[in-house]
């Protein structure tokens, strides 16, 4: 067996374990956390070809999530389209917001990106708050827009059962991720890596750092917002509360960094230990104890950033490598004894 | 017309104590080169700190000054040693230090939800109150006794920080860690002591804004958000690092707070504030004033 193998029969076996959940698993709440968990998982990896292989700090992600909620929204409760399509509208859109934010804000330092897209999520959200009609589309200002769950079926991604969700979210995120460990093999990925690490020396070598961090934005926010209308389609009803907050910018951000930016497992692994922690504390502590799973997001952030800079990815990745080791050098072993 | 004109006075004090908490952020900002985003959080500490000392001993608000300032003082001094410092050690060579604001945004966190948790969700004000609802008449217009102290002492502060960085020897060491780390510290000054010392007096400058806003301005465990973003523009409009660029940047976003709602929605203020910001930002980024910022 070689170390390849082992690799691809570890993803086969943690798919089969994902696509099979729902047929142990019946309780909505249990799929509803699991649906959460991937939910989130799928918006860090979104984020993580921004503010991990791109080497900035982006603030404002939320924004793209609401973009892509209120499109798809508005152009289903007034003119029947469906989500399907609405989604893809929603990303268009965001793919030209985001490019439009990434143009004068790709050229600052660390600190003043951050601020920068912290401003603009803010701003697009106190706007959106502010208004009631653009034209003929109802916006409803802060009170939001309700999906009534009517005509539910397929074609208009509503469904009465949360196993339909599970399994739509669960595609998005196997797809997200296979998209990014394509590019992290291409010379996008090289190029936008340099250009993190090193962009004077990635620039003096003939990388075009400003373009290639522009398409990692534009796929970025084209992937966050199609999560927007997901969870419009999951929740029914959304404000600029929920999904342009800044709570969500930075949730997404957090489980990247503590997962591990700029890598493809960081973000699974970050949802993975932070989305239980969030919905079981709120779930038996909510109300006696608010706010506890943010103190200990805060605090797994700070121990994190200390001892483990490179997130909790690193000394994971270290000891499946060491355990695929040693399944590879003893099949090697019995293979050289029989023989 | 006159309506315009109190309202600009009343504007121009509550920017003034936006820019002292500004004050403490641009502070740490010079010497560390870090924006502290748990800066809102300190303020809200100081908040509930000046509150629970009014409250307790039943002395006047302002006299609470005297405990409170000392114990953000401490607070932001060892926040500094214990939490910040190891990172910075990590990272000296790194020439953007983005690992630090992610570690503020982890104290952010923990401070606001453990306010939440040990006060709970409500809003509180000072029950013995002799400043509440206090207004000064002249000339018709009613100006607001708490601000129009707030504006004192975010001059006074503002004044002060100047002289201490100008002319005493813990400033000039303070500047010169702050113009270069390298070279300050062959020169036998102490560049963490430094570090603690500057992220002690913007934590306490935080304090004095604390105690200025707690008898007109309730208390509840996320106070410092709408603080907290309001200080990050107010730095970059007056340049990051700049003491006089962030009395400035306060009293602009002051003005436009009060005087906009004669003319819009007054929530559509906030996106004119954020539109403003992003403006000087793209355009100008060394702020209106442009301060020297040498990054």
């Amino acid at each position: 067996m070689t170390r390849q193998n082992v690799h691809i029969s570890t993803m086969v076996l943690a798919v089969l374990i994902a696509l099979g959940l729902p047929l142990v698993v019946h309780s909505p709440t249990y799929l509803h956390i699991m649906i959460l968990l991937y939910l989130y998982a799928y918006l860090t990896t979104s984020w993580n070809l921004v503010g991990g292989f791109a080497g900035v700090l982006p603030l404002g992600h939320a924004v793209f999530v609401g973009i892509g909620a209120y499109a798809s929204t508005m152009l289903y409760l007034q003119y029947g389209v469906s989500p399907w399509i609405g989604m893809l509208v929603g990303g268009v859109i965001s793919v030209m917001i985001g490019v439009l934010i990434g143009l004068p804000t790709f050229k600052m330092r660390g600190a003043y990106f951050a601020l920068a897209t912290i401003a603009f999520g803010e701003g697009v959200r106190v706007m959106i708050e502010n208004i009631d009609y653009i034209g003929p589309l109802k916006l409803n200002g802060p009170r939001g827009l309700q999906i009534p769950p009517l005509n539910v079926g397929l074609a208009n991604m509503l469904f009465l059962d949360k196993k339909p969700y599970y399994y739509i979210i669960l595609f998005m995120l196997i797809a997200v991720l296979a998209l990014t460990w394509v590019i992290s093999r291409r010379k996008l990925g090289y190029y936008l890596n340099a250009g993190g690490e090193e962009p004077e020396a990635a620039m003096a070598l003939g990388v075009n750092v400003a373009r290639c961090k522009l398409m990692a934005m534009a796929m970025s926010s084209f992937l966050t917002a199609l999560a927007g209308t997901f969870w419009a389609q999951l929740t029914l009803f959304i404000h600029p509360k929920s999904v342009m907050s800044l709570d969500l910018s930075f949730e997404i951000a957090f489980i990247a960094l503590i997962g591990g930016r700029g890598s493809i497992a960081g973000p699974v692994l970050g949802a993975l230990l932070l989305r239980p922690v969030s919905d079981f504390s709120r779930i038996y502590f909510g109300d006696k104890l608010p706010g506890l799973h943010l103190i200990i997001f805060g605090v797994v952030l700070i121990l994190v950033m200390i001892f483990q800079p490179r997130g909790i990815q690193e000394p994971l990745t270290r000891a499946y490598n060491k355990l695929v080791d040693r399944i590879v050098s003893r099949r090697a072993r019995g293979v050289l004894e029989s023989a | 017309m006159f309506g315009l004109l109190e309202d600009s006075i009343n504007g121009i004090l509550m920017g003034s104590i936006y820019g002292l908490t500004a004050l403490g952020l641009t502070l740490i900002f010079g010497v560390l080169k870090v924006i502290n985003f748990a800066h809102g959080s300190l303020l809200m500490v100081a908040m509930y700190a000046a509150f629970w000392a009014v409250t307790l001993t039943g002395v006047h608000p302002y006299v609470a000054l005297v405990l409170v300032v000392p114990f953000m003082y401490l607070f932001g001094y060892y926040l500094q040693d214990i939490i910040i410092k190891p990172i910075f050690k990590a990272e000296r060579d790194v020439r953007e230090p983005v690992t630090v604001i992610i570690v503020t945004t982890g104290v952010w966190y923990v401070l606001d939800n453990l306010s939440l948790l040990l006060f709970g969700p409500q809003y509180r004000a000072l029950t013995p109150n002799p400043l509440r609802g206090k207004m000064l008449e002249f000339g018709g217009m009613m100006v607001s006794v708490p601000k129009l102290w707030g504006f004192v002492a975010a001059m006074l502060v503002a004044c002060a920080i100047y002289l201490f960085f100008q002319k005493s020897r813990m400033g000039r060491a303070i500047r010169a860690t702050s113009l270069d780390r390298d070279a300050a510290s062959l020169m036998g000054i102490s560049q963490y002591k430094i570090y603690n010392i500057a992220f002690g007096i913007g934590t306490a400058v935080a304090g004095v804004a604390g105690v200025a806003l707690v008898p007109f301005y309730n208390v509840f465990p996320s106070v410092g958000v709408l603080f907290d973003i309001k200080c990050y523009i107010i730095v970059v409009l007056g340049g990051l690092g700049s003491i006089w660029g962030a009395m400035l940047g306060g009293i602009i976003v002051g003005l436009i707070e009060s005087v906009g709602p004669q003319f819009m929605t007054a929530t559509w203020t906030e996106a004119i504030v954020y539109g403003l910001f992003l403006v000087v930002l793209f355009v100008k980024p060394s702020g209106l004033f442009g301060a020297r910022a040498d990054w």
